[in-house]
């Protein structure tokens, strides 16, 4: 998924004359950048999501056709918007009789108002501000709470991110055929529910921005830890969970959660490469190799995190701020001795305070027994076992055994490995588990 | 555009609170605004009667259609701009606050004229001739089709059990629901709105449609449901309006309606079964 079909697969690609390499970045570019804009302001002006995007893969099918020719315009955005508008236009003209003809008699009109009639592609120069704020518009429809979540993370994938039905079915692990019609009935609801193409007003946009961020999080989040499959990390998710990111904080500069937020994305990012090993096992960040993390990011993420407006008010960091200053912990140690154990377990302490969640006990239970000693710990483990909250999920075990290990309670953490190793839900994640069982020695067998 | 709201109380609500019950003031708030077109109360789940037409046969029950936790104890019409709107409206009735509110719009058929309306202009200003119920039109997969029971293509027809209604006068309006999947369930607690995706997909029943009816007695009631062509594909289900003041004083009401909960004003179904002579 990380080859958008505006390249390869892009129709007419294959047509009687190869495209240029140049030509054919342009587009993959241009599809990558430009398809998000070209939807979002086909759905403002048609009032319907499928002609905008019948319209907008048109528009690329022509550029693919016409660009070689004729060369890449100076603004691909603003030409491949008005190829898309005029088909658009042919399409509603040819449904004119059809049900729904008033309001697209209305959306013709909007169309036939600019000047004399569609303007041609060749003549249109950028006019960058109503487009931006389609692509906000557009966010925040795919986010609406209205919505369940999975259309949500879908329907962003798609329509924002422009990735196919099938690229997001198998990044979710799902046929083909479900996630298409989780994302038409995504799209069925908004229309007959009418939920609105706008962004929210001011009263409302706090609480919706964070439904916005919770789809980028869960999208950033599958990338970084898959939740099933052997792949342990999905990198092509983390990558578009970033660019989308970057997008919203484009979008919202004054949005402290959302900079936060892609700090957060950009510091885990980092260190995918170390985070594997040849085999595609799980590097666990004391054993990471440490120059293999990619410093540009890092750089960026410390750096989003500084200009943040946190300061500016008394508020107190949000969730996401929160969880990138962990992350930035971790980033700025030159060795995992050298980590701020103590600083991330006071975060963790605050993020318990903002949501009673038993998976940010289990971090803070860890932080804090490496920052005040395992004994620690394995107490707060203890409590939160006795809770019931995280029965069958294997990071609770394995953190136990972790910590056993670092007492030397060979035998007590060889128990919990094995607990782990049965709940494990990747291969990676499992070898790992099987590869410290076998450190600790023969001599603990199994019970 | 139009959105039925549906109260729904029961299964995960809170305690009502008489000293909470803003209504009159939310009812003033729409009105002001020209958001409301009409709604009512509902007489409580135990005063339903739900009609079931299955080989031909009319198949009363005493009580509501289906044994799900959660009953609808009003609904309300409203003109609305988008889903949004609907949401904030929805937001601020009491209801919302101690239970959840449904918010459902309807469908559009192709050939409706553009600036219909699903409450007739006026229509909450006229008063009742007759005994009105909610007549809530439930999809139950698995019903009976037509020709099974001999019935002709005609009883298949809503839009002839339309017009014969009209004719007799006995239908006020109604329309229908779009499906689940298109319903929103709105919610407040602790002052937060909290808002999501309604579709029960996986429920077996569900309110497919409305009309409200004008009739004589429970008896006429019946008959009018028994003719619906849903009551042999799904149920019917009978639930009369209570009238109420808005403004009167919450704590008053709920003393009043507390007593009034355990006593029936409709004739019980099978005498009314008795009358409709079907």
């Amino acid at each position: 998924m990380t080859d958008a079909p505006g390249s390869d697969e892009a129709p007419g690609a294959g047509g009687p004359a190869p495209l240029a390499p140049g030509v054919s970045a342009a587009l993959r570019d241009a599809y990558r950048s430009e398809w998000a804009r070209v939807v979002a302001t086909l759905i403002r002006v048609t009032g319907d999501w499928d002609v905008a995007e019948e319209a907008a893969a048109g528009a690329f099918e022509r550029a693919a056709q016409a660009w070689p020719r004729d060369g890449v315009p100076r603004t691909p955005g603003a030409w491949l918007t008005t190829a898309a508008r005029n088909l658009a236009l042919d399409r509603l003209r040819r449904r004119g009789v059809e049900r729904g003809k008033v309001l697209e008699w209305m959306a013709m009109q909007e169309l036939e108002g600019h000047g004399d009639g569609p303007p041609d592609p060749a003549d249109v120069v950028a006019e960058p501000s109503p487009e931006w704020d389609d692509r906000l518009r557009l966010v925040f429809t795919c986010a609406h709470p209205a919505l369940p979540m999975e259309s949500r993370v879908a329907l962003t994938l798609r329509t924002v991110g422009g990735l196919e039905t099938g690229e997001i079915a198998r990044a979710f692990l799902v046929p083909e055929p479900t996630m298409g019609q989780r994302i038409s009935r995504a799209k069925r609801k908004i229309r007959n529910a009418a939920i609105p193409y706008r962004v929210p007003t001011p009263d409302l946009l706090p609480e919706r921005l964070d439904g916005v961020l919770a789809v980028l999080y869960l999208i950033a989040n599958e990338g970084y830890l898959a939740s099933h499959g052997d792949a342990l990390q999905r990198l092509d998710l983390a990558a578009e969970a970033i660019r989308l990111t970057r997008l919203v904080v484009a979008l919202l500069p004054d949005a402290d959660e959302a900079r936060a937020l892609l700090a957060m994305m950009l510091l885990q990012h980092a260190r995918s490469a170390a985070r594997v090993d040849a085999a595609g096992d799980l590097v666990p960040l004391p054993e990471q190799d440490r120059s293999r993390w990619d410093a540009a990011e890092i750089a960026e993420g410390l750096a989003l995190l500084d200009g943040g407006t946190a300061g500016a008010g008394d508020a107190p960091p949000g969730p996401y701020r929160l969880q990138a200053e962990i992350q930035a912990a971790h980033a700025v140690a030159r060795s995992a001795d050298e980590t701020d154990w103590a600083a991330i377990a006071a975060r963790y302490d605050a993020l318990a305070m903002l949501a009673d969640s038993p998976f940010v006990a289990l971090n803070r239970a860890i932080a804090r027994g490496l920052a005040f000693g395992a004994r620690h710990g394995l107490d707060d483990l203890a409590l939160l076992e006795a809770s019931g909250r995280l029965e069958g999920y294997h990071l609770l075990p394995a953190a136990q055994a972790d910590l056993l290990r670092r007492l030397g309670e060979a035998d007590a953490a060889a128990a919990r490995y094995r607990d782990a190793i049965a709940l494990a839900p990747t291969a990676p994640e499992r070898r790992f588990l099987e590869r410290r069982l076998a450190e600790l020695g023969p001599t603990h067998p199994a019970d | 555009m139009e959105y039925a709201l549906f109260y729904a109380e029961g299964a995960d609500a809170l305690p009502y609170v008489p000293e909470q019950d803003n209504v009159g003031e939310w009812v003033d708030e729409v009105e002001a605004r020209g958001v409301s077109e009409y709604g009512e109360r509902l007489r409580p789940e135990q005063d339903a009667t739900t009609v079931r037409v299955r080989g031909g046969e009319v198949l009363v029950v005493d009580g509501p259609f289906t044994e799900s936790k959660e009953s609808i104890g009003g609904f309300d019409v409203i003109e609305a701009s988008d889903l949004d709107e609907a949401i904030e409206v929805a937001s601020k009735h009491p209801v919302a606050s101690f239970g959840r509110v449904e918010i459902r719009p309807f469908v559009r058929w192709p050939d409706a004229e553009p600036g219909s309306r699903v409450v007739p202009a006026g229509f909450a200003d006229r008063s009742a001739a007759g005994s009105r119920y909610l007549m809530l039109v439930v999809a139950e997969p698995g019903g009976e089709r037509g020709a099974v029971d001999g019935s002709t293509p005609e009883d298949d027809d809503p839009e002839a059990w339309v017009r014969e209604m009209d004719g007799r006068g006995v239908r006020q309006f109604g329309e229908v629901l779009r499906p689940p999947a298109d319903a929103t369930f709105v919610q407040r607690r602790h002052g937060e709105v909290l808002v999501t995706d309604g579709g029960f997909a996986e429920a077996k029943e569900w309110v497919a449609g409305f009309d409200l009816i004008e009739v004589r007695d429970l008896a006429e009631a019946i008959e009018v449901a028994a003719k619906h062509p849903m009551a042999r594909g799904g149920a019917i289900e009978l639930r009369p309006l209570w009238p109420f003041d808005v403004h009167e004083d919450p704590l008053v009401r709920e003393a009043r309606e507390g007593a009034d909960r355990f006593r029936r004003l409709e004739p019980p179904a099978a005498e009314a079964l008795a009358g409709a002579a079907l």
